[in-house]
């Protein structure tokens, strides 16, 4: 393989590989400019490709293995927003609240139904490439971004409507202003409560379509805990795109890139240790993270719950 | 709410709310299992026996579930001390990782050290090696203000990454088709407690560390700096209280206690290094200091309860057959049902 044709394959493959975080960051985007820390990213996204993989399974459709991503994902989110936003608990903790009972309950449905409790194997055909005619023949380009899987595309779409959502459209602009003020907000006649109630209800759907892509699109089969980390990077993305979908798609495709060289870089048989070279995507978004520092600049009413006076 | 919301909601509760909703929370998040027990076609009364009996039917059970809690115990009073200043540290599984590796490290080296020597040296290389991770995490925060879920999360899969490195290399066992390291020298084994069961001296260990976590914090003025940062910043800055300090200072003592709890799990269960060995441990730990309030005592039942639990839990599902992950789901339960309540009475004593 020359090193043109091995350069366009790694791109290739960090796009594919940013796709599940990019959903993911999107949806955190939505959640955390709204006021709401997005730290259950993880367990929505494990609820979601556990959800598409069973009702994928069963029904026979990759429809529906997409319709119950979204559902388990927004499950998963109401207790997020309920505990957050009706009772004001706090944000972080709750969140790896919620990424604990994901995992217990995905691998105890995975269990559940067997006899002796042994995990059932569910498998569904993953989702093909679609190739967009022309544009696929594309030299470079067309192998690095058009002959992809039907939601990496779907990512992109999402990523243009939320982008034009936040900055252009007046609910946009609402969602903002109760992440920045929620008081103010207030003040003229929005209900945080409810605006953050919906952000993170968004925020579930879209982190669950992030977990369909890695088990409709990515392996055609559920393991326990499989998101592994995935929604913690995606938290890590969104910092590094200062809460912005264009530069959080830049972050994820960072971190997209540090594991498709880190996958290839170990079937290469260098003299380096495969656990070394399994530490790079986590050594980078750690050095990425210190790196940009105190520049971040997060929504400034992050983390604080609104009550009324 | 923040963390030092969180903190300072129990200063104004006192000790019986959060015991009260501790309580309230299991047993919602018991009955929820239930219900799940019951979906899967099984009898949950059945099941609940089981894992009854399978926590304390015997001595035998007694110990491993002593033996399961130790750990808990010790890294849930760590995290407990770092909410309150203001620290969700999720770091526990890789200051974990490291620990067992320093321990296994420096008893594979001295295997003709004395038998009660060993342990300690290996305890304390442990405690040693969870520090470095735990305040490398803290200077990161500090420095970078990178937030420290993130950070020790990172750490974490680089800790459990870096105890695969060494098992595949110089501390791996030769043909062993699996990652571990060879047996330890019977000299590092930590004694057992009661002849004749799997208990060793880790949960005294455990325990004594608990009290000493109490003892720091409400009688030391390390410890009065933690509650006075943890009730507000603004005072604390005002009494002159650095909060960079006393971060570090904290995230060491935990990492230290957990590199202790990988050195327990090492020379007490183990016998040897075995990869994965402290996967799930750092966000156990949250929840144990969540569910026990907190407070380094009341880490003592919530980590025993857990510890009981899980060990119940693997009796019913060679009983019965429902599978142990179930615990995942009563610990996330029961997590989410006590911060709710405890910002409830948070927002109560505001008004």
């Amino acid at each position: 393989m020359s090193v043109e044709t091995a350069l366009v394959e790694l791109l290739a493959a960090a796009v594919r590989i940013a796709t599940p975080l990019f959903f993911a960051a999107l949806g955190g985007i939505l959640s955390e400019r709204a006021g709401v820390f997005a730290v259950g990213l993880e367990g929505m996204m494990l609820a979601g490709a556990f959800g598409g993989v069973l009702a994928g399974h069963l029904a026979g459709s990759a429809a529906a293995g997409l319709a119950a991503s979204v559902a388990a994902g927004v499950l998963l989110a109401l207790l997020v927003a309920v505990a957050t936003v009706r009772f004001g608990a706090d944000q972080m903790v709750t969140g790896l609240a919620v990424n604990i009972l994901a995992v217990g309950l995905t691998s105890f449905l995975l269990r559940g139904f067997a006899a002796r409790g042994e995990a059932a194997t569910l498998r569904v055909p993953v989702l093909a490439a679609w190739p967009v005619p022309g544009l696929a023949e594309v030299p470079v380009l067309g192998v690095v971004l058009f002959r992809q899987p039907p939601l990496t595309y779907a990512a992109v779409v999402f990523g243009v409507l939320i982008a034009v959502f936040l900055a252009r459209t007046r609910a946009g602009l609402t969602l903002r202003a109760v992440g920045e003020n929620p008081a103010a907000a207030f003040a003229v006649g929005v209900e945080p409560a409810r605006v953050r109630l919906a952000a993170v209800l968004a925020c579930g759907a879209l982190a669950g379509l992030g977990g369909a892509v890695l088990s409709l699109q990515q392996v055609g089969t559920f393991t326990d805990a499989m998101t592994n980390g995935r929604g913690y990077i995606a938290l890590a993305a969104i910092i590094v795109g200062r809460w912005l979908p264009g530069g959080t798609l830049l972050g994820c495709l960072l971190f997209g890139a540090a594991d498709a060289l880190q996958l290839r870089v170990q079937s290469l048989r260098l003299p380096v240790s495969s656990y070394v070279i399994q530490m790079t995507p986590y050594v980078v978004a750690l050095v990425v993270l210190a790196g940009l520092g105190r520049s971040a600049r997060l929504p400034a009413a992050l983390g604080t719950p609104f009550r009324r006076e | 709410m923040t963390a030092a919301a969180l903190a300072r909601s129990f200063a104004v509760g006192g000790a019986a709310r959060p015991l009260a909703s501790a309580v309230l929370g299991i047993a919602v998040a018991l009955g929820t299992a239930a219900l799940l027990v019951l979906l899967s076609g099984r009898n949950p009364v059945v099941a609940y026996l089981a894992l009854l009996g399978g926590a304390v039917g015997t001595p035998d059970r007694v110990a491993v579930a002593l033996n399961k809690a130790t750990p808990y115990l010790l890294t849930g009073a760590g995290v407990a001390l770092c909410f309150r200043a203001r620290i969700v540290n999720i770091g526990a599984e890789g200051q974990i990782a490291l620990g067992g590796l320093a321990a296994t490290w420096l008893a594979l080296r001295l295997p003709q050290a004395p038998a009660v020597v060993l342990p300690v040296l290996c305890a304390l290389a442990g405690a040693g090696a969870g520090a470095v991770w735990g305040g490398l995490a803290a200077l990161v925060r500090l420095k970078r203000r990178v937030h420290e879920v993130l950070v020790t999360l990172l750490l974490n899969f680089v800790g459990v990454l870096i105890v695969g490195e060494v098992l595949h290399g110089e501390l791996g066992e030769p043909g062993a088709g699996f990652p571990q390291s060879p047996l330890l020298p019977a000299a590092g084994w930590l004694p057992r407690l009661v002849r004749g069961t799997d208990l060793h001296v880790g949960i005294l260990v455990a325990v004594a560390a608990v009290v000493a976590c109490h003892l720091v914090l409400w009688r030391t003025p390390f410890g009065f700096r933690l509650r006075v940062l943890g009730a507000s910043e603004g005072a604390a800055r005002y009494a002159g209280i650095g909060a960079a300090r006393a971060t570090l200072s904290v995230m060491m003592l935990a990492g230290a206690l957990a590199g202790v709890a990988g050195a327990i799990e090492v020379l007490g269960v183990h016998y040897r290094l075995i990869e994965g060995f402290s996967q799930g441990f750092g966000f156990a730990a949250v929840s144990i200091a969540l569910i026990g309030g907190l407070s380094p005592l009341g880490v003592l039942p919530a980590g025993l309860f857990f510890g009981f639990l899980e060990s119940g839990a693997l009796a019913m599902q060679r009983a019965v057959g429902v599978p142990t992950p179930l615990v995942s789901v009563i610990q996330g339960l029961t997590m989410i049902f006590v911060l709710a309540a405890m910002a409830l009475s948070a927002a109560r004593a505001r008004v």
